[in-house]
């Protein structure tokens, strides 16, 4: 992680960000959870200024609107989930390691099974309403998010049997097997709701901002919604862990990037809840009285082949594919400089579940013989090779409001000319890109693409369980397989992964799995960009860096004391 | 004979009309791509079978197109425009959010180009073949070639990022609580560069149609004729040219008035103005269909009312139009 303007202060960690390009980096989808990353060698987890005095106003500039920003409608995973988190509280809260920590809950135990998580709860807290909290408020929360689909707490809380409150400060989750991931994925990412909101609620989804929905016990309460145009947040000064370090907080939407630079430039906005593009960084950097913070992120950029479909069928022609990619020029090139190489069995090489063993190799010597070896030749001479006595020519798709993936596409089509494959780079609006690679969003019904470049948000890496979904040839565990691979070894890693309880042991099998997909390239990894992050910090200067979530989160506007 | 005619034209347009509705419905169907990931939010992916079939039936998805189109059109005779997939508010709230800010803009251009692009029109037609009139009808084709959004990114960066005279984005300055004068000098200093740059796209437009209109009027004969009845140079050109010009340009004043919504889209979105414009970029990206539906309504609403008064403008200017 660099700064590139060295104000005093403020050692961002290596943490991965949770942002914006989700699936098919179509802004959609978004952080689930953090990972419990243990990465950044040298750097401190925790800012090293310590805001005094509370900072009286805040602006900072998003991209696109959020809505009314309570539970069921709020629309993106970022930012639209990280502020929803502003109003609301989970049960954990991730530290700035990624680590998720006692929150509204004191603290939990697991039983031996790995069945029932017995939860302790803080006293004291109240709604922002003046309600108390109580366990009735968990229970109620698991209950309708069950009964009331919203598609990401619903699936958090989807393996929940029962909830049974056995005391005013406690209550028992009792899951129908046993999962590993259930604190990061449910504890730490769902928002507790009040019963005595939503109890008369019928019509989730179509709860306005002008109904009480959004009663929380968070840091702040949205105040001032205006459409296409800002939030106004105000402190919740009897906050249970201390009142937040920012009294005023207003949020400016923009239609794009550009609007956010812009108006950090002129000063319209002290801060962009928004990665900025690599091309974009020297210049902002440059500007006076801006900081741009890098960071690695967990998002991911990869080329994708239909292994259903042949040649990509042979084992062969995918490895001489990833062997033919030059991912360290594809970072200098498309990025500047500014993302990490993909690795091969696709974990990021900050992640604690990295196995460190899977090598990378970039070798078109070798891909030229492997092919040749496959009798895949070019007998007419023209450069490219031959499968079944047709040209080995392939569509290879990249969204058209995209230029870095555009750019990407490019790169791969030269690499891929190197080795006699011919790739036709296609630019499609992103929408019709999605649903040809990714039909309905559903693996079971196939897919209709040859080639594409595509990528999974932050959230996917996350949770280091993720892994199986873009593997498993179930559609209900490889929800995300879009390549269509399909291996009895990945769907045993897999399964076993799922309810592995050991965390060594667990951890072997992920790094088990890693290898597995880099012998195996479902897909190629390509890299993993970097997030950028420009801020005055004369305006404000206390950000937290959550692992897999970036600076904007509930700590970024707590005391330092108040933080996990 | 008039009723009988009056009558048919009005027929004509309610049928314009259903075809649009009818197209407005099917358009956003016909795109490749699904709006499941709006419904049910981002991890759609993650859902089971059970779960994405039933977030598309609580929004009618299930059901057969026939009865979708059926139940949009009693909404719609209803006046229910539906619920947003995206921001889940209802559309006609959003919609009423939105027109005001592309009244403004598309409303402030138009006056604007119409000004100026008739006055420097007349202007280069009674000027015609000088350099004064070449030099301008030069700038006015160059400027008809700028793209809109290029246009609008240079007026950003020199005038709000560079001089800081205006602000870069937006409508009015979030959360300031501004009444009075200082809210109405925030809100115009926030127009400034859209409305310039909607104009000067615009101006070109009706400069050549005055222009163009001056000239054929200039070639009459009863424009000799008042010559020779020793009418002034300014008379000839007031009361004579530019009275019979003004017919068609206030027919293409007229029909720029419905595109004018069309045109805000880019520039709404290179300032980040929160018009109708934007909403109808969002709804595209992410196929959020009642959102579509319902804009694409207003803008061809908006186009017929428009083809509506030039119909009626044109026989009161030219009483020619009248006669049959």
């Amino acid at each position: 992680m660099q700064r590139r303007r060295g104000t005093p202060g403020l050692a961002w960690r290596a943490g991965p960000l949770a942002l914006l390009l989700v699936l098919a980096g179509c802004g959609q989808a978004g952080p689930s959870a953090s990972v419990p990353a243990e990465t950044g060698p040298a750097e401190s987890a925790v800012p090293s200024t310590t805001p005094e005095a509370a900072v009286e106003s805040l602006r900072a500039g998003m991209v696109g609107d959020e809505s009314t920003l309570n539970p069921y409608t709020y629309v993106t995973g970022f930012p639209g989930w990280n502020l929803l988190m502003l109003q609301y509280d989970s049960l954990l809260q991730f530290d700035v390691n990624g680590e998720p920590q006692p929150w509204l809950a004191s603290g939990y135990e697991v039983s031996a099974d790995g069945l029932t998580y017995t939860v302790t709860l803080v006293d004291g807290v109240t709604w922002n309403d003046g309600t108390p909290f109580t366990a009735d408020d968990v229970k109620f929360t698991v209950d309708y998010f069950q009964a009331n689909t919203q598609s990401r707490f619903t699936r958090d809380l989807s393996g929940v049997a029962s909830v049974t409150v056995d005391a005013p400060n406690k209550v028992t989750i009792t899951l129908t097997s046993p999962n590993p991931s259930f604190p990061i994925r449910a504890l730490a990412d769902v928002p507790i709701i009040p019963k005595h909101i939503w109890e008369s609620v019928t019509t989730p989804a179509e709860a306005t901002f002008d109904s009480p929905t959004n009663v929380g016990t968070g840091p702040y309460k949205l105040v001032e919604y205006v459409a296409d145009q800002s939030y106004r947040f105000v402190a919740n000064e009897t906050y249970f862990r201390g009142a937040p370090a920012v009294k005023e907080l207003v949020l400016v939407q923009y239609a794009d990037e550009a609007g956010i630079v812009a108006a950090l430039r002129t000063g319209d906005v002290q801060a962009g809840f928004r990665s900025i593009s690599p091309e974009q960084v020297e210049a902002l950097a440059a500007a006076p009285g801006i900081d741009v913070a890098q960071g690695p992120e967990f998002t991911t950029q990869m080329l994708y082949f239909d292994v259903t479909k042949a040649p990509f069928d042979q084992l062969a022609v995918r490895q001489a594919i990833s062997l033919a990619i030059d991912r360290q020029d594809m970072v200098n090139t498309v990025y500047l400089g500014k993302g990490t190489v993909g690795n091969s069995g696709w974990t990021h090489p900050s992640s604690p579940f990295f196995n460190a063993a899977v090598a990378t190799t970039t070798d078109v010597a070798r891909a030229n013989a492997l092919l040749d070896e496959a009798g895949l030749t070019d007998s007419n001479g023209d450069g490219i090779r031959e499968f079944d006595g047709n040209p080995m020519s392939f569509e290879l798709l990249a969204p058209s409001d995209n230029p870095l993936r555009l750019r990407l596409a490019e790169l791969s089509r030269e690499m891929l000319a190197q080795i006699g494959i011919d790739a036709v780079v296609t630019s499609i609006e992103r929408d019709t890109l999605v649903n040809r690679v990714w039909p309905d969003f559903d693996v079971s019904k196939g897919r209709d693409y040859e080639m594409s470049i595509f990528g999974w948000s932050a959230p996917v890496q996350v949770d280091p369980a993720q892994i199986t979904a873009l593997v498993a040839s179930d559609p209900a565990v490889g929800s995300i397989n879009i390549a269509g691979f399909k291996n009895a070894e990945a769907d045993r890693l897999s399964g076993e992964i799922l309810v592995e309880g050991d965390p060594t042991r667990r951890k072997d099998l992920l790094g088990q799995l890693q290898a597995l997909v880099a012998d195996q390239v479902p897909f190629v990894m390509l890299l993993y960009p970097d997030g950028n992050y420009a801020y005055n910090a004369d305006a404000y200067d206390g950000w937290a860096f959550i692992a897999g979530q970036g600076v904007v989160n509930k700590l970024s506007f707590l005391q330092p004391d108040s933080r996990p | 004979m008039r009723t009988e005619r009056r009558s048919s034209r009005v027929l004509q347009y309610v049928l314009v009309l259903l075809i649009a509705i009818t197209l407005n419905f099917m358009l956003p169907r016909m795109m490749p791509g699904n709006p499941l990931a709006l419904l049910a939010g981002a991890d759609v992916g993650l859902l089971s079978p059970e779960q994405r079939a039933e977030v598309a039936a609580r929004a009618g998805l299930d059901r057969s197109i026939v009865d979708q189109y059926t139940a949009y059109l009693g909404d719609l005779a209803s006046g229910d425009l539906g619920f947003s997939y995206r921001q889940k508010r209802p559309i006609v709230d959003m919609i009423l959010e939105r027109l005001p800010w592309t009244f403004l803009l598309a409303g402030s251009a138009l006056l604007f180009s119409a000004v100026v692009g008739v006055a420097l029109g007349a202007f280069s037609a009674w000027r015609r073949g000088r350099p004064a009139d070449l030099t301008l009808l030069g700038v006015m084709i160059a400027l008809d070639s700028l793209p809109s959004f290029w246009l609008g990114m240079l007026f950003v960066s020199f005038f709000a990022v560079q001089l800081g005279f205006f602000p870069s984005g937006g409508a009015i300055t979030a959360a300031s609580s501004l009444e009075g004068v200082d809210l109405v000098l925030n809100i115009a200093s926030h127009a400034v560069l859209p409305v310039l740059t909607l104009s000067l796209l615009s101006v070109p437009g009706v400069y050549l149609t005055m222009r163009y209109a001056m000239l054929s009027v200039l070639g009459e004969d009863f424009i000799r004729t008042a010559r020779a009845k020793g009418v002034s140079e300014r008379g000839v050109l007031f009361r004579h040219v530019a009275r019979n010009a003004l017919a068609p340009v206030a027919t293409v004043l007229a029909l720029r008035l419905g595109l004018a919504f069309g045109g805000t889209v880019v520039v709404e979105t290179v300032f980040s103005y929160p018009g109708l414009g934007r909403l109808i970029f969002e709804a595209v990206s992410g196929r959020d269909y009642p959102v579509m539906q319902a804009t694409f309504l207003v803008f061809t609403v908006a186009v017929l009312l428009s083809n509506l008064l030039a119909d009626v403008l044109y026989p009161l200017i030219d009483p020619r139009a009248r006669a049959t």
